[in-house]
């Protein structure tokens, strides 16, 4: 009777303990083979992913198309994790690495976290037609408001169009009201899904050539963009 | 001068007698401290990598912005409520030959845990998504959009919680008393 009792206590002792462990090492364990992995496995498609190759084929950047490391940006305009990014990181990795030549930064669809979604990638790239992608960028994520409250639908992402300054109105509309990028951007969507981006922001730091890429996932600070950008510019 | 006497209220009275022995009952004993801060670390740690508070690669870091203040301080709470509340619940499983309502402990801990945890995590989200389409997709925002709210009812679950599992400590101790004095 006693053995049991104590068998049971620390059965139950033991269980609890095997769950907590269990719970911690398998959603650090998820992140870590996430970031190493997927590299491994997408090597092929990475050589489409050169600096060139992703302007010619029309990706907003933003920087110096010399520049020896290029960041690669999977978001959608109505995440609050891309928001957080766009505000608290994005900023000094543009003072500190694409003002400088060093980076240049892509940025890629991603827009799955709602119905409003596509229709805000649509806008912000007809956007790119007119060189204006980034103004837009900026201006949809200060205006950031909850997922599907309507404050992207097409009707206010024509209002915000019109807070560009520059922009030619009709060209935007036209471009916008024919979905012309819908192609465009459900290659976005599908490029992501094949390295296996299971949130936004997700992020391919490589060399401008489109080789040794690393897959960082997550609204990461800055020092965790650093220790890989110093990484590949030490060249190790 | 006729000294007033300050009497008790009668509820908040009750509340101490209910809550304070307990907590002190259970939390004589090392192990119970123990498991209470393991309980409370592991989610903490874990609802610090869904809210993107915490990394592990490529970097170890923590970094706490503006926009995840409040949250952060939501989670804290509920970390500790729960860490007590499942070393209690425990304590009642190994002292007490009173059966574990299954029901009320998932409703209680499970439920806050799930509802605070899944406030903010992003991977279930696209998990939703891609297992049930429109409806993930409105569960997602659904989940996203009120964080803050799912948080404090975990808080409010949890609260009830210890609330529930204190009186099912208290009673068997009256039980067991009445009993011993027969």
């Amino acid at each position: 009777m006693l053995i049991r009792l104590w068998y049971r206590k620390e059965l139950s002792t033991l269980f609890i303990i095997s769950i907590a462990f269990l719970t911690l090492t398998s959603v650090v364990n998820s992140r870590y083979y996430f970031n190493t992995t997927s590299a491994q496995k997408s090597d092929e498609q990475i050589k489409n992913l050169s600096l060139q190759n992703l302007i010619k084929n029309g990706s907003p950047f933003l920087g110096n198309t010399s520049a020896p490391i290029t960041i690669i940006d999977f978001s959608d305009f109505q995440c609050y994790l891309c928001n957080r990014y766009v505000k608290n990181t994005e900023p000094i990795i543009n003072q500190t690495y694409v003002q400088t030549g060093k980076v240049a930064l892509v940025f890629k669809h991603l827009p799955n976290r709602g119905f409003d979604s596509m229709g805000a990638a649509l806008a912000a790239q007809c956007m790119n037609d007119q060189e204006k992608f980034w103004q837009f960028h900026k201006l949809l994520y200060a205006n950031q408001k909850p997922i599907d409250s309507g404050w992207v639908s097409k009707e206010n992402l024509k209002k915000f169009a019109l807070q560009i300054p520059g922009l030619d109105i009709k060209q935007f509309d036209s471009c916008f009201d024919s979905e012309k990028y819908k192609n465009f951007v459900q290659k976005d969507i599908d490029l992501g899904l094949s390295f296996g981006f299971k949130e936004t922001p997700s992020f391919i730091i490589e060399n401008s050539d489109g080789s040794n890429p690393e897959f960082l996932a997550g609204a990461l600070p800055f020092p965790s963009f650093k220790a890989v950008i110093e990484k590949k510019m030490s060249g190790s | 001068m006729i000294e007033e006497k300050k009497t008790p209220n009668p509820s908040s009275h009750k509340l101490q007698r209910l809550f304070i022995p307990c907590f002190k009952m259970v939390f004589s004993t090392w192990t119970y401290i123990i498991f209470a801060v393991a309980t409370t670390v592991t989610f903490w740690i874990v609802s610090s990598i869904f809210d993107q508070l915490l990394f592990f690669y490529p970097i170890v870091i923590f970094y706490l912005p503006d926009d995840a203040l409040v949250g952060f301080i939501l989670v804290n709470i509920t970390a500790i409520i729960l860490g007590i509340v499942v070393s209690m619940n425990i304590y009642v499983f190994r002292h007490t030959k009173t059966k574990i309502n299954i029901a009320s402990f998932f409703s209680g801990s499970s439920l806050s845990v799930i509802s605070s945890t899944c406030a903010s995590c992003s991977s279930l989200g696209f998990f939703l998504i891609s297992t049930l389409g429109a409806a993930g997709v409105t569960a997602s925002s659904f989940v996203s959009n009120y964080q803050t709210p799912l948080r404090l009812l975990s808080i409010a679950l949890l609260i009830w919680a210890y609330y529930s599992i204190s009186s099912k400590i208290t009673k068997s101790c009256i039980m067991n008393s009445s009993n011993s004095s027969k």
